[in-house]
């Protein structure tokens, strides 16, 4: 799949650049784009590898059973299904909360051992609300500390970089609100018809 | 705004500031857990780098060859009817498919339009917020048999557009 983007953007590109006239400026493109990477990586390396150690002492300290605890009265109202009938709460607030504190690579496991619980006594093969809920969470990423996009931009030289976080929480949070709203909506829509 | 500055400045401290205190005042070997953390941290970006090495070049050539002026040309109206800026539009279509895809895209914004510009700070926020749609519905559903993922991809797909709108906006508002 990234493969054939690659392909695609690269075909396109220098078939266009052959016809304006920009072929010195692609070759010159491709050695910067290969070293631009390496210095971007480097930075990646730095940050990640800090967060990803902070984390991991969260982790062992218990703060995400801290963190789904609290969330647990809230995820009640968008996870109706699964709270009533007892199924995957445990995983549901697990994910939710690793995926608040930015720790995908342990939120993506938990939603889908979540989503194989939710189907455990169902064996069905369409999608129930509440996985669709949990995807839509998943894709809307309500990240405390958004550390990678921080280090980019500061590897680049900027001046707004903390000052983003805010910002950051208003937008994400009133895009997570509109994604449960309308898969509650068409949740209803759905069972009716 | 100087005070929700500060307050962002003290995020990142205090939660380095709780580490510290754990390390030093808890039974449990916490250091220890910190580097096989950052070990895994620093393996996944390396694990990122052939990816991003290739996606970067290409998308460097997409520049450089003009077809992306061309594009952005081509959906100005478009862009300035929704009121987004046109050079962000290669990051709303690479954001939904891949995380290294659009990390490449996000580099050649923030390089080109300047990091503190209205596109960069747009562009920053649509990062922050939303994911990559395509590939979470995907890893969700597949494992567990789902084959029918009736209405998710419909309604994430048009969450994460709601989402560049209101990042435009929002970077107005703040800065």
């Amino acid at each position: 799949m990234l493969g054939k983007c690659f392909g695609v953007i690269c075909v396109f590109s220098i078939i266009f650049g052959v016809f304006s006239g920009n072929i010195d400026e692609i070759s010159l493109a491709i050695i910067n784009g290969a070293s631009k990477s390496v210095s971007l990586v480097i930075s990646l390396i730095g940050i990640m590898a800090l967060w990803n150690g902070v984390l991991n002492v969260l982790k062992e300290a218990g703060i995400i059973e801290k963190l789904s605890r609290l969330l647990k009265p809230i995820l009640k109202h968008i996870f109706p299904w699964s709270f009533k009938n007892n199924v995957a709460t445990e995983e549901i607030t697990a994910c939710i909360s690793a995926n608040m504190l930015g720790i995908a690579n342990a939120a993506t496991p938990l939603a889908i051992r979540a989503i194989n619980k939710m189907n455990e006594n169902e064996k069905r093969t369409k999608a129930s609300p509440d996985m669709i809920t949990l995807a839509i969470l998943g894709c809307c990423s309500f990240n405390l500390v958004p550390t990678t996009i921080i280090a980019i931009r500061s590897s680049l030289g900027a001046s707004i970089t903390y000052a983003l976080i805010v910002p950051v929480w208003v937008c994400s949070g009133v895009c997570c609100a509109l994604g449960i709203i309308l898969s509650r909506i068409l949740g209803k829509l759905h069972e009716r018809y | 705004m100087s005070a929700i500055e500060k307050f962002s400045a003290l995020i990142i401290p205090s939660v380095i500031l709780i580490v510290a205190l754990l390390i030093l005042f808890s039974k449990k070997d916490y250091f220890s857990s910190f580097l096989s953390g950052a070990k895994d941290g620093a393996k996944s970006a390396i694990n990122l780098f052939p990816t991003l090495c290739a996606l970067i070049v290409g998308v460097s050539i997409f520049s450089a060859s003009g077809a992306s002026d061309f594009l952005a040309q081509l959906l100005a109206p478009v862009c300035e009817l929704l009121h987004i800026p046109a050079d962000i539009f290669p990051l709303i279509i690479t954001r939904p498919l891949s995380g290294s895809a659009s990390i490449a895209t996000f580099e050649e914004i923030l390089s080109k339009c300047g990091v503190d510009s209205y596109e960069g700070l747009c562009a920053s926020l649509i990062m922050a917020s939303s994911d990559t749609v395509i590939y979470v519905i995907s890893v969700y559903f597949s494992s567990s048999g789902i084959k029918k993922t009736s209405y998710a991809l419909p309604c994430a797909l048009f969450v994460s557009t709601f989402c560049v709108l209101l990042s435009c906006i929002i970077a107005r508002m703040f800065f």
